[in-house]
């Protein structure tokens, strides 16, 4: 039977990977791709990890699986916004269609993986799942108590810590950079231990792998990664750092080598990014360009927070809900990541928000002036493009979306922190997200040595159920990259077409449990004392 | 099947004390133990317990209940077991069919 892994490089680049493979740094991967195909993989807007990897696992865009942001409206007129879960993924995934036909998948550190969606195989969720909790994640569920029994098994060092992961977007301290770096050396190496465990152990036709350390580095690294941006002259600091981001690299290198040895020389192996990378330095404040727009009002009168220097880190959820004078706000920016503008809809006593009648025009006002806004010192244009909802979220989940999505010229991101100027710079380059991601194959029926046009981020669906040999269903926007395939490559059907051509939620709900609690008088009031001592009830 | 408020507590402290014994956490756990300054768990895990509660019970307003705890003073801020449960048992009453049960 054809088997197929798939191993996710989160963020990867070729303006990173090239030079390390031409350096000697991966061998393994260099050889591996003279021994099959590569291309651009160009990702969804915003090319970022959510979306992107919905996409990727579901062969659709954004507003055809429901999945937009990190935070997900609550509704689509809400202000409050909620952690974007597996339940928000409204679409088939490659691993349920393999489970319907009756294929077995492992699937490990993959995100909007918790609550675990039903699934013929193994599951270790990945993505914001924190290490106290993985144990609620694996499936089945006695998977974790197994992988306890493992020697290297560490849930701390393998799954999500705060205040470890933090630092990626909030910057840290020279003296944490080689500790944190070594972290996510180690917990690469804990992932392919599961994965090898589990190759052993329960064999399975797709399995599927994602390292998200790439992505974590080039964030906070990414000064010493990129070849134009290396120091001439390094500090000894510089040097060690340097070197250490090339140690992760030579590491990873010789994991995927165990685990492309693992799978025989008959599978197929794929390698995908969900986006690429590249630098960043300025930081353009959506929310008080908004306000000195007219169109937002902070609440109170902290004036600017002293920390609106960086990103906002995923501790600081919900804070514009508490941050903002809704009396008086219609526009605002509500995570760094979606690049996005809501505009705020009438209450149902129509005092507050953009009436229906007003809301192209305001729409309008806000991309006209966001494509003449001008970087303060060189004069450029801060914003290269605004995408209106209905232009990149259309399907049946566009409601959630932004109204507005923008793509910021050159070095930019957005924040949406409350700041004394539009525009910001940091102190030192970071990395930031780009749409150009990686694409690499080798297996049956694949191109030896080639080097071909970008493919869609869409098209890796696809292309995994091919070679599993399944029929891919009509309804996916991705398409078979025939470009990447020899002619008249068709691997062995194995599976009939059962179910795959109806789209199905990758997550079934169980039935919540005690949805018909009842309280006594006595616990009732208790209930109430204690919401209102928490601010709950005002 | 009706839950009581102490069914509801018996469970969730059940599930708190299963999790906590991956995590080197020795102390009893009961309706006062607080979630952040005894278990140290942070924002995120507050979410995501979040999600595994409204798993058990149905749609909770842990949003609104995340963005009220975010208002509090850094060192205020905490919840405990107790009033996660009471979130719960609020949220169900409220939602009951025909109003308060």
């Amino acid at each position: 039977m054809a088997k197929t892994i798939l191993i996710g490089l989160d963020g990867a680049t070729f303006t990173v990977l090239d030079p390390l493979m031409a350096g000697g740094v991966m061998p393994f991967l260099r050889d591996l791709v003279a021994e099959g195909v590569r291309a651009t993989l160009r990702s969804v807007i915003p090319p970022l990890t959510p979306p992107a990897w919905t996409s990727l696992m579901t062969g659709k865009r954004p507003g055809e699986h429901g999945v937009f942001d990190f935070f997900q409206k609550e509704t689509p007129n809400s202000r409050y916004f909620r952690f974007t879960t597996s339940h928000d993924v409204q679409a088939a995934t490659i691993w349920s269609m393999a489970g319907e036909c009756g294929l077995r998948s492992n699937v490990l550190n993959f995100p909007l993986m918790f609550p675990p969606p039903a699934l013929n195989g193994c599951l270790v969720p990945g993505g914001w799942m924190p290490w106290r909790q993985l144990r609620l994640g694996c499936r089945p569920a006695a998977l974790f108590d197994r992988l306890k029994e493992l020697p290297s098994f560490n849930p701390r060092e393998l799954s999500h810590d705060m205040a470890l992961e933090e630092k990626v977007l909030e910057g840290c301290a020279a003296e944490e950079y080689l500790d944190w770096i070594m972290l996510h050396t180690r917990r690469e190496r804990r992932w392919t231990e599961i994965f090898l465990y589990l190759m052993r152990e329960e064999p399975a036709d797709f399995s599927a792998i994602l390292f998200d350390g790439v992505d974590k580095l080039q964030h906070l690294c990414w000064r010493f990664l990129d070849p134009s941006l290396a120091p001439e002259r390094p500090t000894p600091w510089e040097h060690e750092v340097q070197s250490a981001c090339e140690n992760y690299f030579r590491e990873l290198d010789g994991l995927i080598a165990e685990i492309v040895s693992s799978a025989g020389p008959g599978a197929t192996v794929v390698f995908a990014s969900d986006h690429g990378f590249g630098p960043t330095s300025d930081i353009f404040y959506i929310n008080t360009w908004l306000e000195r727009q007219g169109r937002l009002a902070w609440a109170g009168d902290r004036g600017a927070r002293p920390d609106a220097t960086h990103q906002v880190g995923i501790n600081q959820i919900a804070r514009h809900v508490f941050e903002m004078d809704w009396e008086r706000t219609t526009a605002y920016g509500a995570t760094p990541s979606s690049q996005g503008i809501h505009i705020v809809r009438p209450t149902s006593d129509g005092t507050v928000g953009v009436p229906a009648e007003a809301y192209d025009r305001v729409r309008d006002e806000l991309v006209e002036g966001l494509m003449g806004l001008r970087h303060p010192e060189t004069g450029r244009p801060v914003v290269a493009e605004v995408w209106a909802r209905d232009d990149v979220f259309a399907g049946p989940f566009e409601p959630w979306a932004p109204d507005l999505t923008v793509r910021l010229e050159g070095d930019a991101v957005v924040s949406i922190l409350r700041s004394d100027s539009v525009m910001g710079r940091r102190p030192e380059p970071a990395g930031t997200h780009r749409p150009e991601g990686v694409f690499l194959a080798r297996g049956p029926g694949v191109h030896r040595g080639a080097s071909v046009a970008e493919l869609s981020l869409l098209d890796v669906a696809p292309f995994v159920l091919h070679s599993l040999g399944m029929p891919i269903p009509d309804d996916l926007s991705g398409r078979l990259p025939l470009q990447a395939l020899e002619a008249g490559s068709s691997p062995r059907r194995v599976v009939k077409a059962t179910g795959v051509r109806t789209p199905v939620a990758a997550v079934m709900a169980p039935e919540p449990m005690g949805a018909d609690a009842a309280l006594d008088a006595e616990e009732e009031q208790l209930v109430l004392k204690r919401l209102s001592a928490l601010g709950y009830l005002e | 099947m009706t839950f009581t408020h102490k069914q509801v507590l018996e469970e969730v402290l059940s599930l708190m004390t299963e999790l906590s014994g991956d995590w080197e956490y020795s102390d009893e756990i009961t309706a006062e133990t607080r979630l952040l300054g005894d278990l140290a768990m942070d924002s995120l895990d507050l979410v995501i317990l979040g999600s595994e509660l409204q798993e058990r019970y149905g749609q909770l307003p842990f949003s609104e209940f995340l963005a009220e705890l975010g208002k509090q003073e850094a060192d205020q801020r905490d919840v405990t077991i107790g009033e996660l449960v009471d979130l719960i048992c609020g949220q169900q009453r409220a939602t009951a069919p025909g109003g308060v049960v």
